[in-house]
């Protein structure tokens, strides 16, 4: 093999198991923080959550905290609430996102550009210092603490519109001449064949708005007021003024809120990880 | 540009509006009319109970002399300082890590992910066990020697480490930035220093950093926006305290607004967060436009 005159092996594996020494010690930088979280959430009462040197083994491991954060705080209906929330806003961000992102990619209109960059100005318009005008709007359609003030303002994102025109207007042309010589309409030609060739797209964007929807905090703290209507990550943060200085019980709700978007990224971690770069980057 | 031939069967001029109309109604409803009502709360009084009432400047008068305008600012400024070598640095080692050829490094990618997906309350809960008095953090630093220290709860501490949970948060996003970026360097001019000689370190000077111009232009705006408004960690973890040291901006309106209601001045300093930002953010374009030029 030509490759190996430039590669000397017997250096090269003690050098890989330095390289491996390595990643796993930065792993343990980004995960250990969860694996302690884990820690306290497993330990039994005997055992202390803190102390020096630090007891991360729980003996034996119990399970009496998750029960206890499951009936502190009606952490199902918070879970179920969640649910809904990214069954509802998921689905509609997708359509709405590829509707309005296909004319910016494939039909010639005046004004095309003005529309986009109108689209893109939502990157300056961070949800943060929006907070107290949408409250307002909220308030004047009458829709404060309901399921849509937390659903309506996440229909629409710049990066959704951006990455879906991108993958629409990568369609050769060829395909979509030969549906408009079948006499296909507009409607036919983006829902039949254009929206089918997007899916990868689609489907990054699906879990992107799954991720940001699961975790939405301060929108929702904002906007609703009744307890029965809160997502989870909102839950949370009830359950630590509800638990105040029950640190397992706090560590134990926590890791069943993050089950959910581990399972889901577990699943899909290839093309999450494969996509996010080009996406961010454009 | 494909579609750009003019009107085609199956359309009419209205066609691309039909397409958009959902999309406009939202960017109206979500976007547009907020943002005017925040323009128009900005030169008003507003506390909830009374009926708006035109105040014309005297928000921005009283922002100019609160002091506690002043103070967000230095913090949210700070906060930057700090943030940057933290997202526009590290994580380019980040990603040199994992982008060797080595078996299973799609799972230490993954790994190095994780805290992106997960919520900034989760991730506070998470840090509190960290870098509590008795935690990890204080553990190690303790093996050195040093006392610890209520990382949290003290006036010098409580912002770096504010910083460092969101720069811990965000470091798998920008690694796989970089990593995007670093997967288009060109191999044959890696290959040609490395035949010519030069050592990793100089690889990386003057190989793979003067072809990363472009993503680190990227970084570099994403990092300053998201530290100049970082306010969710500063609600999970400190709430603005100790004493004000970690009060930023961000965190200063949403007080105004939603503790005191007092939501006319809390849009005055909202607009002057808006204006920093699109100075950073416009500051930004014009360094990289003449770069690249």
């Amino acid at each position: 093999m030509a490759r190996r005159l430039y590669r000397p092996q017997r250096r090269l594996s003690v050098k890989r198991i330095g390289l491996y020494v390595l990643l796993v010690a930065v792993a343990a930088l980004f995960i250990g923080p969860f694996l302690i979280l884990l820690s306290a959430a497993t330990k039994p009462a005997s055992q202390d959550v803190f102390g020096f040197p630090p007891d991360l083994i729980p003996r034996p491991p119990v399970a009496d905290w998750f029960r206890e954060a499951w009936t502190t705080i009606p952490y199902a209906r918070f879970l179920v609430n969640s649910v809904i929330y990214v069954g509802i806003t998921v689905p509609v961000y997708l359509v709405v996102s590829a509707l309005t992102a296909y004319p910016l990619a494939r039909i010639a209109f005046r004004g095309r550009g003005v529309f986009f960059m109108l689209f893109l100005s939502i990157m300056f318009l961070p949800g943060e210092l929006m907070l107290i005008p949408r409250f307002l709007v909220m308030s004047e359609l009458g829709l404060t603490d309901t399921f849509a003030s937390v659903i309506l303002p996440a229909i629409l994102s710049s990066l959704g519109i951006f990455l879906l025109r991108q993958a629409f207007s990568q369609i050769p042309d060829e395909i979509v001449e030969a549906a408009r010589v079948d006499g296909a309409n507009e409607f036919a030609i983006f829902w039949r064949i254009c929206v089918p060739i997007v899916a990868p797209t689609l489907a990054v964007l699906a879990i992107l708005g799954f991720v940001s929807v699961w975790n939405s905090f301060i929108w929702p703290l904002v906007v609703l007021t009744s307890q029965s209507k809160f997502p989870i990550a909102l839950g949370i943060a009830y359950l630590s003024g509800v638990a105040g200085t029950d640190v397992r019980g706090l560590a134990a709700g926590t890791v069943i809120s993050l089950i959910p978007v581990v399972v889901v990224f577990l699943l899909l971690q290839k093309r999450i990880l494969n996509s996010m770069g080009g996406a961010v980057k454009g | 540009m494909p579609g750009l031939k003019g009107r085609v069967v199956g359309q009419h001029w209205y066609t691309p509006y039909v397409f958009m109309l959902p999309g406009l109604l939202f960017y109206a409803a979500m976007f547009a009319w907020p943002a005017v009502i925040a323009i128009q709360l900005a030169f008003s009084d507003y506390d909830i109970v009374h009926p708006v009432r035109f105040t014309g400047l005297d928000n921005f008068v009283r922002l100019a002399e609160d002091p506690r305008v002043w103070i967000a600012l230095r913090n949210s400024l700070l906060f930057v300082l700090m943030f940057l070598p933290l997202t526009v640095v590290a994580p380019l080692f980040l990603a040199m890590l994992v982008n060797l050829k080595l078996r299973a490094i799609q799972a230490f990618r993954m790994l190095y992910y994780l805290p992106v997906i997960t919520s900034m309350v989760a991730v506070a809960v998470a840090w509190r066990y960290v870098f509590n008095r008795e935690g990890v953090v204080n553990w190690v630093l303790g093996l050195f020697g040093a006392a610890p220290t209520d990382f949290l709860l003290d006036r010098h501490w409580a912002l770096p480490t504010v910083v460092l949970l969101e720069a811990w948060k965000n470091a798998g996003l920008f690694m796989m930035i970089y990593l995007a970026g670093l997967q288009a360097v060109p191999s044959d001019q890696l290959e040609a220093a490395t035949i010519d000689g030069a050592s990793g370190w100089q690889r990386l000077l003057h190989v793979v950093v003067p072809s990363l111009r472009p993503t680190f232009a990227v970084t570099l705006v994403l990092s300053m926006l998201e530290a100049m408004r970082a306010f969710e960690s500063v609600y999970v973890l400190t709430r603005g305290g100790p004493l004000d040291s970690t009060l930023t901006l961000g965190y200063y309106i949403w007080s105004k607004a939603f503790e005191d209601y007092d939501m006319g001045y809390a849009s005055a300093v909202g607009l002057l967060l808006w204006a920093i930002m699109i100075v950073l953010a416009g500051f930004n374009l014009l360094v990289t436009r003449r770069r690249d030029v």
